[in-house]
C-alpha cells in the first residue's frame, strides 16, 4: 500500500495518465492552436459524450458483460427527443423521452442477458442493429431539426465551461462514489469476479446485472441529447460507432474485460485520451483514415499488453 | 508396448523406481521435503495421507508434469528427468487422475483411442477392429459391462474412471499410477477392479495406488505408505497394522477425527424437508434437521448431497415436495432470497465457487453481509472494516493485513475467509459443502472447531462430506445418499464407516 513507483506503473490509471499527457505535451509544442481556450473546449465536449457514456459501459463491463448498443442507443433516443420536442413543444416531455429510451433499450438489453439467458455479446449486437433500424424507421433516415434544453446541454456554458464537460465531473463524481461505496457497486464487482461465487453468497445477480444494463442505457440516452444538441440536429445515423471509442475509453483506464476490476476516475482519463488524439489527427492534418487504423490499434495494444503482464503472472 | 517386454529381461530385483531425496517447493511454499522411495518390479505400493499432504505432487513429479526442485528420479537403472508427460508415457509409467478426462461427446471406443484410432483401407476410422480391441480392453480391467458403443459422457463417474484406467492399463505401462480409483466405484466394479491389480502384479507392473479407503488399501497393497505435510512420515506392511496407526500416521494426532459429545441439540425442527425432489439428480428426500444439530450428509460422488443443499439454498430450482424453516414455507428461488430466510452456504469447490479471487480478504467476508449495515444503500467503510476484523480474527485467520488478495493466502485460510462471510450474514441455517476440500490439517482442525463452535452458538449446520472420518468427526446424525434417493438416516450410535458405505451403495445394488 506505499507509494511504490513500480507498483504505480503497474497501475493502468497512472500508465494511460502519463500518455495523456506525453500527446498533451507534444501537441502543444507541435501546434500553436491547440492550447487555446476554443480547441479545449471543443476536445472537452468531444470527451464528455464519450466519457458519460463510458461510466454505464464501464459498470457493465466489471459485472462481467458488454454492451455493443450504445452507438444505436445514442441515435435512437435523440430521435425519440427530437420528434417529442416537435410534436409537444414541451422541453421536460422532450428530454424524459429521450432518457426513457436509452433507459428502454438498456432494460431490454438487460431481460435478454438475464431472463432469456442471452450472452451479453449477442443480446446487444441485436439491439444495435434493432435501435439503429428503428430511429431509421422514426424518421424516415431524415435528421430531425431540435433546439431548446437540449441545445444548451450539448452547446451551452456556465461560466465560461461547457455544459456537457460540467456533467461529465459530477457524473463521474456520483458514479465513482456508487461503485465503490453502494451496495450495489459492491455487488456489480463482485458479480463480475466470479459470478458463480457471487450468487452462492446472496447476491442478487439478475438484478445487479439488470441493473447495469440499465444504467448503460440511460447514460447513452443522455449522451444522445447532449449530441444532437449539439448538433442542434438529432441524425437517425448519431453515433454510429461510437461503441468501439466508448469500449476503447473504458479499456484504456483499465478495465478488465474478463471483469471484476476497473475504475471509474481511469474510464475519464481513458476518454480523455481518446478525445486527445481525435484532435491530435485533426491538428496534425493526418488523413481520418489513419485515425480509424489507430483507434483499433491502441486497444488491441492497451489489451495486449495487459494480456502479455498478467499471462507472466498466471504462467505454472 | 515393447517396454513391457523388455522389462523381464532386466534385473529383476533392481528397483523399478527410485526417488532419491525429493524436495519441491512453489515459490516460498514447500510442498515436498526430502522424499525418498523406492519401488520393486511388481510391487504395490498404497500412498496415503490427507488432502495437501503431497501425494498428488509426488506423483505428478514421477510421471513428469512437474519438475523436482531437489533430488532425483531414478526409474528403470537410470535417472530421468521427464520433460513432459508423454515422455513419461514412453518410458512406460502411466497416470490415471482423479480428475476425469473423458470425452463426453464421444463414445467409449473414441475415448480409448483418442489420438491413435486404427484405420481401415481408405484412411478412415476402422470402427469394426476399434470396437472389438475396446471389448478387450475393458474386459482386463474387469469392466466388460461396459459397452464400448456408448457415450462416454452417459457413464457414471466410476464407469467413466474404469474407462480411464482401461486406455491406461492398455498402453502395457511399466508403472501405473492411480489416483483415487475406487472413489466413485460399486463394491461390485471394486472386486473386479482389484482382481486387475492382483494379475497386473504378477506380470510384474508396479502400482502406486493413492486411495482414502484405508480398507482396501490394507487388502490389496504390499506395502503402505503415508505422507504428511510432504515428508514419508511412515512405511508399513499391511500385516500386523491397524487402522488406528495409519490414521494417527496421516493426521499425526489421533484426536483429529474424534467425535466430542455435545449437549444435544433442541427438539425444535429449524428445517422440515418433505419429499424433496428437483428434475433429474434428487427424488423424494424428507428430512426434519433439528435446531442446533449438526446433520450429516454422506454419499458417493453423483449421489446428490451438493444438489440437495442447492435446493434448499435456492440454487437449484425443486420440481417436487416442499421445506419449512423454523415453521416457514421455505422456497427460495436465488440464493439471495435464501440469504434473506437465514440460510448461508460454503460451496463445495473453494476456487470456483468459493472466493472472489480479484478481492481482497475483507471484500470477501463482507460479501453476504452489504446490505446489513448502512440502510442497505450505502456501504459503511468502518462498520464492514470492523465487524469483518472481528470475525476473521475469531476465526483465527492468518494474514498480513484485511485488505491483502485474498489469492495469496493459504487454502485453508482462504475457507476461513468463506466460513467468515457465511456467519458474518447472520444466517440461522448453515450449509456446508465438503468443507474441508483441499485444505491442510491444521487448518482442517481448526474449521472443525469452527463448526462445532457455531453449533453451540445455536446455528444449525447441515455438513455435506465425501469423507467418512469427517462425518463421523462431526455429526450428530447423518442422513446417506444413494443415487439421490435417501437410502437411511444414522444416528450416532450407529455410525460405522461400513454400515455408511454399504448404505451409500444401497441403490446400486438394488439395480444389479
Amino acid at each position: 500500500m506505499t507509494f511504490d513507483l513500480k507498483t504505480l506503473l503497474r497501475q493502468r490509471e497512472i500508465s494511460v495518465l502519463l500518455m495523456l499527457l506525453a500527446v498533451a505535451i507534444y501537441l502543444a509544442f507541435a501546434t500553436d492552436y491547440f492550447l487555446s481556450q476554443r480547441n479545449l473546449m471543443n476536445v472537452g465536449r468531444q470527451a464528455s459524450v464519450v466519457a458519460i457514456v463510458a461510466l454505464g459501459q464501464a459498470l457493465v463491463i466489471i459485472a462481467r458483460g458488454i454492451d455493443l448498443s450504445v452507438g444505436s442507443v445514442i441515435g435512437l433516443s435523440a430521435v425519440c427527443s427530437a420528434l417529442v420536442m416537435q410534436a409537444t413543444g414541451s422541453d421536460a416531455l422532450a428530454l424524459t423521452a429521450g432518457l426513457a429510451a436509452g433507459l428502454g433499450a438498456g432494460l431490454l438489453n438487460g431481460a435478454m442477458v438475464t431472463r432469456l439467458h442471452i450472452n451479453p455479446f449477442i443480446a446487444t449486437l441485436g439491439m444495435l442493429s434493432v435501435a439503429r433500424g428503428i430511429a431509421l424507421l422514426l424518421t424516415g433516415g431524415i435528421p430531425v431539426p431540435y433546439s431548446g434544453w437540449a441545445e444548451w446541454l450539448g452547446a451551452g456554458r456556465v461560466s465560461g465551461i461547457p455544459v456537457s464537460v460540467v456533467m461529465m465531473f459530477a457524473l463521474v463524481v456520483i458514479v465513482h462514489i456508487a461503485a465503490s461505496r453502494s451496495v450495489t457497486g459492491r455487488e456489480v464487482y463482485a458479480v463480475g469476479d466470479n459470478p458463480k461465487a457471487a450468487r452462492l453468497a446472496g447476491i442478487d445477480i439478475a438484478r445487479t446485472r439488470m441493473v447495469v444494463f440499465a444504467f448503460s442505457g440511460l447514460l447513452a440516452g443522455l449522451g444522445g441529447i447532449i449530441l444532437a444538441g449539439n448538433l442542434a440536429s438529432a441524425d437517425p445515423n448519431l453515433g454510429m460507432g461510437y461503441e468501439l471509442d466508448v469500449i476503447a475509453a473504458v479499456i484504456l483506464g483499465g478495465t478488465a474485460l474478463s471483469g471484476g476490476r476497473g475504475s471509474i476516475i481511469g474510464v475519464l482519463i481513458g476518454a480523455m485520451l481518446m478525445a486527445l488524439l481525435n484532435n491530435a489527427f485533426v491538428l496534425l492534418s493526418i488523413s481520418a483514415y489513419w485515425q480509424v487504423v489507430t483507434k483499433g490499434l491502441i486497444i488491441i495494444l492497451a489489451v495486449g499488453i495487459d494480456g502479455l503482464r498478467r499471462g507472466a503472472e498466471t504462467d505454472d | 508396448m515393447v517396454a513391457g517386454i523388455s522389462m523381464a529381461a532386466s534385473n529383476p530385483s533392481a528397483p523399478l523406481l527410485r526417488l532419491e531425496e525429493i524436495g519441491k517447493s512453489f515459490g516460498a511454499t514447500k510442498v515436498l521435503e526430502a522424499v525418498t522411495l523406492s519401488v520393486a518390479p511388481g510391487e504395490v505400493i498404497g500412498l496415503l495421507g490427507e488432502n495437501g499432504a503431497g501425494k498428488s505432487t509426488m506423483m505428478n513429479i514421477v510421471a513428469g508434469a512437474l519438475e523436482p526442485s531437489a533430488g532425483r528420479v531414478v526409474f528403470a537403472d537410470a535417472p530421468r528427468r521427464f520433460a513432459s508427460i508423454s515422455e513419461g508415457i514412453e518410458a512406460g509409467i502411466a497416470f490415471v487422475h482423479q480428475e476425469l478426462s473423458v470425452v463426453g461427446s464421444l463414445s467409449v471406443a473414441e475415448n480409448l483411442f483418442l489420438g491413435r484410432m486404427p484405420r481401415n483401407r481408405l484412411g478412415l476410422v476402422d470402427f469394426a477392429a476399434m470396437r472389438s480391441a475396446s471389448k478387450a480392453m475393458l474386459a482386463a480391467v474387469g469392466a466388460s459391462d461396459i459397452d464400448p458403443g456408448r457415450l462416454a459422457g452417459s457413464l457414471r463417474t466410476g464407469e467413466q474412471q474404469l474407462v480411464e484406467i482401461a486406455r491406461a492399463a492398455a498402453r502395457n505401462p511399466r508403472l501405473l499410477i492411480l489416483d483415487e480409483p475406487t472413489s466413485s466405484l460399486t463394491p461390485h466394479e471394486v472386486s473386479t477392479f482389484l482382481d486387475y491389480v492382483r494379475k497386473a502384479r504378477l506380470a510384474g507392473i508396479s502400482i502406486i495406488f493413492i486411495t482414502h479407503r484405508l480398507e482396501e488399501a490394507m487388502m490389496i497393497c504390499d506395502r503402505l505408505l503415508v505422507l504428511r505435510n510432504g515428508a514419508i512420515v511412515s512405511d508399513r506392511r499391511p500385516a500386523g497394522t491397524t487402522k488406528e496407526q495409519i490414521i494417527a500416521d496421516m493426521t499425526g494426532k489421533a484426536s483429529l477425527f474424534a467425535y466430542s459429545p455435545r449437549t444435544n441439540p433442541s427438539d425444535k425442527v429449524a428445517l422440515r424437508v418433505r419429499n424433496l425432489a428437483d428434475r433429474d439428480h434428487v427424488s423424494g428426500i424428507s428430512l426434519d434437521i433439528r435446531q442446533g444439530e449438526i446433520f450429516g450428509l454422506f454419499g458417493l460422488v453423483g449421489a446428490g448431497r451438493t444438489e440437495l443443499l442447492e435446493i434448499i439454498v435456492g440454487a437449484r430450482t425443486m420440481s417436487r415436495g416442499n421445506m419449512e424453516l423454523f415453521g416457514r414455507n421455505h422456497a427460495p428461488r436465488t440464493p439471495a432470497q435464501a440469504l434473506q430466510a437465514g440460510v448461508a452456504l460454503v460451496p463445495e469447490g473453494r476456487k470456483t465457487a468459493g472466493i472472489l479471487p480479484q478481492h481482497s480478504v475483507r471484500r470477501n467476508a463482507s460479501a453476504s453481509s452489504l446490505r446489513k449495515s448502512g440502510g442497505g444503500v450505502m456501504v459503511s467503510p468502518r462498520g464492514e472494516a470492523e465487524r469483518t476484523a472481528a470475525e476473521l480474527k475469531a476465526l483465527a485467520v492468518r494474514m498480513r493485513d484485511d485488505r491483502q488478495p485474498i489469492t495469496t493466502l493459504s487454502g485453508g485460510n482462504q475457507q476461513k475467509v468463506v466460513f467468515a462471510r457465511a456467519l458474518l450474514s447472520g444466517s440461522r441455517l448453515l450449509l456446508l459443502d465438503e468443507p474441508t476440500h483441499g485444505v491442510d490439517i491444521g487448518a482442517k482442525s481448526e474449521i472443525y472447531e469452527i463448526i462445532r463452535r457455531a453449533a453451540e452458538n445455536g446455528l444449525t449446520v447441515i455438513v455435506a462430506s465425501s469423507e467418512l472420518p469427517e462425518i463421523i468427526a462431526l455429526c450428530d446424525r447423518v442422513a446417506v445418499l444413494s443415487k439421490g434417493r435417501l437410502a437411511d438416516i444414522v444416528e450416532r450410535d450407529d455410525m460405522q464407516e461400513a454400515h455408511l458405505l454399504r448404505l451409500a451403495f444401497s441403490e446400486y445394488e438394488k439395480q444389479q
